[in-house]
């Protein structure tokens, strides 16, 4: 399928802000948003997803983080982590 | 040492010194003549005594002060008490003999020295000062040199020469002038190790003369070691690790260069966008392509949605051209390449599909977060900061002081539903959130193609699970047994078994279409039924019964690659004729040679005992059956004069049941009274179908073709207790109690699947069970 109708379906969704692909050291592949947020995102968001992932692990070293919903203020970002890519969603609800 | 290595050079005549760390043994040799045997032996025993465990060298024989001891030139030598001379020999020695049992430090010629500068140059800054630690020698030997080598590391002693620094610079000019012109070889070379001191213990019998003697000696010696006063000094002192340099690494790369390319979904481009998909899917795929172009004036969604008809299965080679159209980035660089490809594999991975659909579910879940939590019975929450929030949460309040009503909380519809009725619908066993859907217009003229779509609760905008008919759907099961299968029935009398699992649109399941003992006419209705089996009576196998136009009831099994079916029951069309004697009914059977079947329409299991089942025909008569009996009916229930759509035991009650029928009325009977206890009308339409509540014993409901209507028996009886209006131009065809919500499903003939939730609906306090019997009691008796 091609790239256009994979993410389509979330793109088309109420709210939808933007959705980055980013591989595993944090660098995007593939964005909807401009340049500048994109990488902003997928840095910072890697991190965080280093560190959440890092937390898990230390806890009980058979689990791994799954997925991950930040809900702030204007926005909810979703991060579904892979060890080969991560997904990023960024939506604000109540658009 | 330190020092000493330092000056080595200005001590030419210093007998030699350091060795290098390896060695076990280290001996710094003085520097300088002697000035007794108590200074000169400070400095010039010891050990760096730490690796020997054997043997120490020992300086003086005598406990040392801390006096630094300048200069002598002189040969050193050293005495012990007894004047024995013990001076330490020089170790580089060539033969440094055998091992001999004292100590024995030579004085070091000056000869050698001239080796030294170089040789022991590098030595100097290991040895630090606490080589020149004491050298106590004990006269009483003691084979535990550990003590021994403690004190020697743990003196500290300052020292200082500075006289030997100036003798160093007027040495060295020597050096420079005579000695650089030379070439000198150096040979650096291990020599064996040889041990300084070696006093074996000697052994005495205990039955020796000497034994007392020795064990005596041995207990005094004892006392005075535990006696004696410490003249350990003990210093602390700490090592240093060195820490190798931090490196910092650069990793750099050519930066991306990007362009943004900005798409305008206007009306135009979505024209643009449906040819695009046109190339890309397949021929099947014609038809929902098909249908973008009639949706022109959606919005951009619509039209992304109708793409994702075509396959799951990724194409690569067709990437390329899309990228273009789409609004992401584009790449220009070479490393674009790389990232394509990555791009491409992650495309490809079965991961990325998989969370593309939870994040698309969680994507919802906020959109859609008050109806989902009305759905689920949870209190919404409301959201501090927003004040849009606010809004809703007032209009929940209000609606509780109402009386009963329904509230719309979503609709399941989308493009490939849309605009075809709702024929069925059906919850599946197993997992109470997914809802199978079946659309297929049967009553007009001209066959479309039927389809199934399995919603689920977690994503309210596209289905599951799309599965396209041949003809328009009748009916579906889900089985109880094995949760993902799927059983249609068409219009055209097949019977198809699809897997929900699957993901390959295209696999067509187990059907029935090349039995030939399949139904004539469109199958009615299907259900999967756990029958005991009649020898033990304990094992429930599940199997599949229909009903059809052909006037057939048909129990299912699978057979070669498709299904076969055995004949349960005949509908046999009966004639009524009544005697004009009125009231009296006499019934005869119609035997004539052609024996004519009605259509059944509808059927139903009872609750407890599943082999009685209760089935309604297109004459309008209700027979209640036995699967062990093919021939007779039980009982037949007369009352309605136009085909009973649907008839549907109590859950509750097992006794009562309701059945609907187009005449526009609902009978409620109870079992083995032939005329029906309860009717109830209010609208002068079919009623297509009728359902009990799960929850509450009194309330069922209904649908005709133009409301929904809610029965509350306890409340009224003869009017619903809410109705619910369909949207103009929309026809309601079919209803289903949720049952792990309040919430009502209707399917209309628009494609639409609407969720109602009921609100406020009293029922009252009391069992409601009992309440439903006093009703049938009170009319039975009237």
């Amino acid at each position: 399928m091609t790239e256009f109708s994979l993410l389509s379906p979330i793109q088309g969704q109420k709210g939808v802000q933007g959705i980055i692909v980013a591989n595993s050291e944090g660098i995007p592949i593939k964005s909807t948003l401009d340049n500048s947020s994109t990488v902003q995102y997928a840095g910072l968001i890697h991190q965080l997803v280093m560190k959440a992932r890092s937390t898990i692990r230390d806890i009980d070293p058979q689990n791994d983080l799954t997925f991950m919903r930040v809900r702030s203020k204007k926005n909810e970002i979703m991060i579904a982590p892979d060890k080969d890519f991560f997904l990023i969603v960024i939506q604000n609800p109540s658009d | 040492m330190s020092a000493t290595g330092g000056k080595e050079e200005g001590k030419r005549r210093c007998p030699l010194l350091l060795r290098p760390a390896s060695r076990t043994l280290n001996t710094s040799v003085s520097h300088g003549g002697p000035r007794g045997a108590h200074q000169r032996s400070r400095q010039t025993t010891s050990v760096l005594g730490c690796h020997s465990r054997r043997s120490f060298s020992l300086g003086g024989s005598k406990v040392l002060e801390k006096n630094v001891v300048q200069t002598p030139r002189q040969a050193v030598q050293v005495f012990d008490e007894e004047n024995n001379d013990v001076t330490p020999q020089p170790l580089y020695q060539a033969d440094p003999g055998a091992v001999q049992p004292m100590l024995f430090v030579d004085e070091i010629s000056v000869g050698s020295a001239s080796d030294q500068p170089t040789a022991t140059g590098s030595f100097t800054l290991p040895f630090s000062r606490s080589v020149f630690g004491s050298s106590r020698i004990s006269s009483q030997s003691t084979t535990e040199s550990v003590d021994d080598e403690d004190m020697f590391s743990k003196r500290d002693i300052p020292l200082s020469f500075p006289d030997v620094k100036v003798k160093k610079d007027t040495e060295k000019e020597q050096v420079t002038e005579d000695m650089l012109k030379d070439i000198t070889e150096v040979f650096i070379s291990e020599t064996d190790t040889f041990s300084l001191l070696d006093m074996p213990s000697s052994f005495v019998s205990v039955d020796a003369d000497e034994a007392e003697a020795t064990i005596a000696r041995n207990h005094q010696y004892e006392e005075v070691c535990r006696n004696r006063v410490s003249r350990d000094k003990t210093v602390e002192r700490s090592v240093q690790t060195l820490t190798g340099t931090t490196k910092n690494k650069h990793v750099q790369s050519n930066g991306l260069m990007v362009v943004d390319a900005d798409v305008c979904m206007s009306t135009a481009t979505n024209v643009t966008i449906c040819d695009m998909c046109e190339p890309l899917s397949d021929a099947e795929q014609e038809e929902t392509a098909g249908i973008c172009n009639p949706v022109k004036t959606d919005h951009a969604e619509g039209v992304t949605y109708s793409s994702r008809g075509a396959d799951r299965s990724v194409s690569v080679g067709s990437t390329a051209t899309t990228v273009s159209a789409s609004g992401s980035l584009k790449e220009v660089d070479v490393k674009a390449l790389n990232a394509e490809m990555e791009w491409e594999l992650i495309m490809l991975s079965e991961t990325f599909q998989l969370y593309l659909q939870t994040v698309e579910r969680s994507i919802l879940q906020n959109s859609f977060h008050p109806q989902l939590a009305a759905y689920r019975q949870l209190p919404v929450l409301g959201d501090p900061e927003s004040p849009v929030k606010n809004e809703i949460v007032e209009q929940r309040t209000g609606d509780t002081d109402g009386g009963p009503s329904l509230q719309c909380l979503w609709v399941f519809s989308c493009e490939l539903s849309r605009g075809r009725s709702v024929s069925c619908m059906t919850w599946n066993r197993k997992n109470p959130d997914l809802l199978a859907v079946g659309h297929g217009e049967f009553n007009s003229g001209n066959q479309k193609p039927g389809l199934v779509s399995c919603w689920s609760i977690k994503n309210l905008k596209w289905p599951e699970h799309i599965v396209h008919c041949d003809s328009a759907v009748t009916t579906l099961d889900f089985s109880a047994n094995s949760p993902s299968q799927l059983a249609v029935g068409t219009h055209d009398g097949s019977i198809t078994i699809h897997n929900v699992h699957s993901q390959d649109n295209r696999s067509h399941g187990v059907s029935s279409r090349d039995s030939p003992n399949r139904h004539l006419g469109p199958v009615w209705q299907l259900r999967w039924t756990q029958q005991e089996v009649s020898s033990t009576g304990e094992e429930k196998v599940e199997a599949l019964l229909s009903v059809g136009a052909d006037g057939r009831i048909s129990k299912w099994f699978s057979f070669k690659d498709g299904l076969d079916c055995i004949d349960l029951m005949k509908l046999r069309r009966i004639q009524n004729t009544e005697t004009k004697a009125g009231g009296k009914r006499t019934e005869m059977m119609a035997e004539s040679v052609l024996t004519a079947l009605t259509p059944g329409l509808c059927f139903d299991f009872h609750p407890t005992d599943s082999s009685i089942y209760l089935t309604g025909t297109w004459e309008g008569l209700i027979h209640q059956c036995s699967c062990s009996n093919s021939e007779q009916f039980l009982e037949t229930y007369r009352k309605h004069f136009c085909p009973v759509n649907c008839v549907a035991w109590s859950p509750f009650n097992p006794d009562v049941f309701l059945s609907c029928s187009s005449d526009w009325t609902i009978q409620l009977w109870k079992q083995h009274h032939l005329k029906p206890v309860l009717g109830f009308i209010s609208a002068q339409k079919a009623v297509y179908d009728i359902k009990w509540s799960p929850k509450w014993p009194t309330v069922f409901g209904a649908v005709n073709g133009g409301q929904l209507e809610i029965w509350d028996l306890s409340s009224s009886i003869l009017d619903p207790v809410i109705v619910q209006p369909a949207a103009p131009g929309v026809r309601m065809t079919s209803l289903l109690f949720s049952s792990q919500a309040d919430c009502v499903v209707v399917g209309d003939s628009d494609g639409h699947v609407t969720v109602y939730q009921l609100k406020n609906l009293n029922v009252g306090e009391q069992s409601q069970v009992d309440v439903l019997e006093d009703l049938i009691c009170s009319a039975a008796s009237r």
